[in-house]
């Protein structure tokens, strides 16, 4: 099985729309401005080179004893 | 013999009215209709041409290839089937037929009537029902996969995924999905499912025959369905194809590739999307900079901070005003005690003093007459006695005795009553009623 990630792309986008959504708003003061901004630029940046890295699919099948195996499909020509 | 012509109808004439009488017939407009094939053609144009009998009967029927090409199954001589069309009469052969417009086995039926009334019953249950459908994670990471592992719905699903959304993984529960075992086996992949680290699932096939995606009109793939606590997405057959696991499952896709497109974002638009956000979020950051700014300036350009007496300014005025409040009601105080004062002043008591002793006056009076009149009364009972006193008086008065020529002797201030009294040496005064005389003694005679 694939190692866990530490954060999922999932909460990271969800915490991107947070803070902007937070900054958007005008809420919070300058400082805490500042630093949020630099986490969500940070958090931009790490999703941005997740959707543009290229990494082979995992795909994996599970066996009838429940453990898995790479699954490899016939690609249509 | 000449007869005339006139009254005769042309062939074409008869034909018409004829076609016409049944266009018109609204009965005639939409029939349904069961029989069995016979005499099938599969014209080159791909319109099928072919007869409905019964034991008794027969009808020409004729299906234009727009229509056939829906057909789901492939019709020949002697297979059963329920039709429905128009009938109308072709013109140039004067021979009604029926124009099928779709056309089905008839065997399948029966299982049209399962599939609706489990439809109907799970609907009553409410396995359908809008509020138990779980919402599809925006960015899954990892999708379970409940099909066959071969075929054309597993290799859609994966490369739909690949090409949109490279970094989610998946799991294939590779499972039966059509015959007689693909109904338990299905539902033991979808219950296998809930103990993979998975956050969506689709299950599902390619298209085929009713029979085929039968598996998926099954009671216990429904409610496998309807229990997964991992959203599901159903997949089965072609657009057209509706099964019972299409209604319960929490989103249905069309197709396998349907599916596919709805579990997972495409990249090209989520880095347009990112790309947004960071324009977002620039925007908020110069904007937020700019009104920090702004409000700086306007700070630093307040009245206050320019002239801070203004402070005092206004301090000294509201002092000013407490002391005018001040003096006003110190004012209203004296005024009000001025008031009290005259009123005092106004007074009756004050202005008849009199009111206040007069009765005094009058008690202290009544006091004194009363007093006076006890006086009086005194005195007079006094004058009385005192009569009665000066008469008793007057007959022991020894002056009164004197007068009848007796005297009072007197030696210094005793009155001498025997001559043992009498000092010698010593002269006498010796009292008549009319004047006294001076004696010596010159003579003692005891008796």
């Amino acid at each position: 099985m694939a190692k866990e990630k530490t954060e999922k792309f999932e909460d990271k986008m969800k915490e991107l729309e947070t803070i902007i959504n937070e900054l958007e708003t005008g809420e919070i003061d300058l400082d805490s401005s500042i630093e949020k901004y630099m986490r969500a630029m940070k958090l931009v940046e790490e999703c941005d080179a997740k959707l543009k890295s290229i990494e082979e699919q995992v795909n994996q099948i599970v066996k009838e004893d429940g453990t898995l195996e790479e699954f490899h499909y016939e690609e249509e020509e | 013999m000449n007869p005339n012509t006139s009254k005769y109808l042309t062939v074409t004439a008869i034909n018409r009215y004829l076609k016409d009488q049944f266009d018109r017939n609204e009965h005639l407009r939409m029939v349904f209709l069961k029989g069995e094939i016979s005499n099938f053609k599969d014209h080159t144009t791909g319109h099928l041409y072919f007869s409905l009998k019964d034991e008794n009967s027969k009808i020409n029927a004729i299906m234009f290839s727009r229509n056939a090409a829906k057909l789901k199954f492939k019709p020949a001589d002697g297979t059963k089937v329920l039709v429905v069309g128009r009938i109308g009469i072709y013109e140039a052969t004067g021979s009604y037929q029926i124009y099928v417009e779709e056309m089905q086995e008839d065997g399948v039926g029966n299982l049209y009537i399962a599939f609706e009334q489990l439809k109907e019953k799970l609907s009553k249950e409410g396995l359908f029902d809008p509020k138990h459908k779980k919402a599809l994670p925006r960015y899954p990471t990892r999708i379970g996969i409940v099909t066959a592992p071969t075929g054309a719905a597993i290799r859609d699903i994966l490369s739909t995924i690949k090409r949109r959304f490279p970094m989610c993984e998946t799991i294939l529960f590779p499972s039966l999905v059509q015959g007689e075992y693909a109904a338990p086996d299905i539902v033991r992949n979808i219950k296998r499912a809930a103990s993979y680290p998975i956050d969506l699932l689709i299950v599902g096939r390619g298209g085929g025959s009713i029979e085929d995606l039968w598996a998926f009109n099954e009671e216990i793939v429904a409610r496998a369905i309807y229990e997964s606590e991992i959203p599901i997405i159903s997949a089965v057959g072609h657009e057209i194809d509706f099964t019972i696991a299409d209604f319960v499952a929490d989103h249905r896709a069309p197709t396998p590739t349907g599916a596919a497109e709805m579990a997972v974002p495409n990249v090209v638009d989520l880095l347009k999307y990112t790309h947004q956000l960071q324009i977002r979020l620039s925007e908020a950051m110069t904007k937020k900079i700019k009104y920090q700014a702004l409000t700086l300036e306007s700070i630093k350009n307040s009245f206050v901070i320019k002239s801070p007496m203004i402070l005092f300014d206004n301090k000294r005025q509201g002092l000013d005003l407490l002391h005018t409040k001040l003096v006003e009601k110190m004012n209203d105080y004296v005024e009000k005690k001025r008031g009290l004062l005259e009123q005092y002043q106004k007074h009756y008591l004050l202005k008849n003093p009199k009111l206040l002793y007069e009765p005094m006056i009058l008690t202290l009076q009544g006091h004194v007459s009363t007093l006076h009149k006890a006086m009086q009364k005194q005195i007079e009972l006094r004058k009385v006695s005192m009569v009665h006193d000066i008469q008793k008086l007057e007959l022991v008065n020894p002056l009164g005795v004197l007068k009848r020529g007796y005297t009072v002797t007197y030696q210094g201030d005793r009155v001498v009553k025997g001559i043992q009294d009498i000092e010698d040496q010593k002269p006498l005064q010796i009292h008549f009623y009319d004047g006294l005389v001076e004696a010596t003694v010159w003579k003692k005679e005891v008796k």
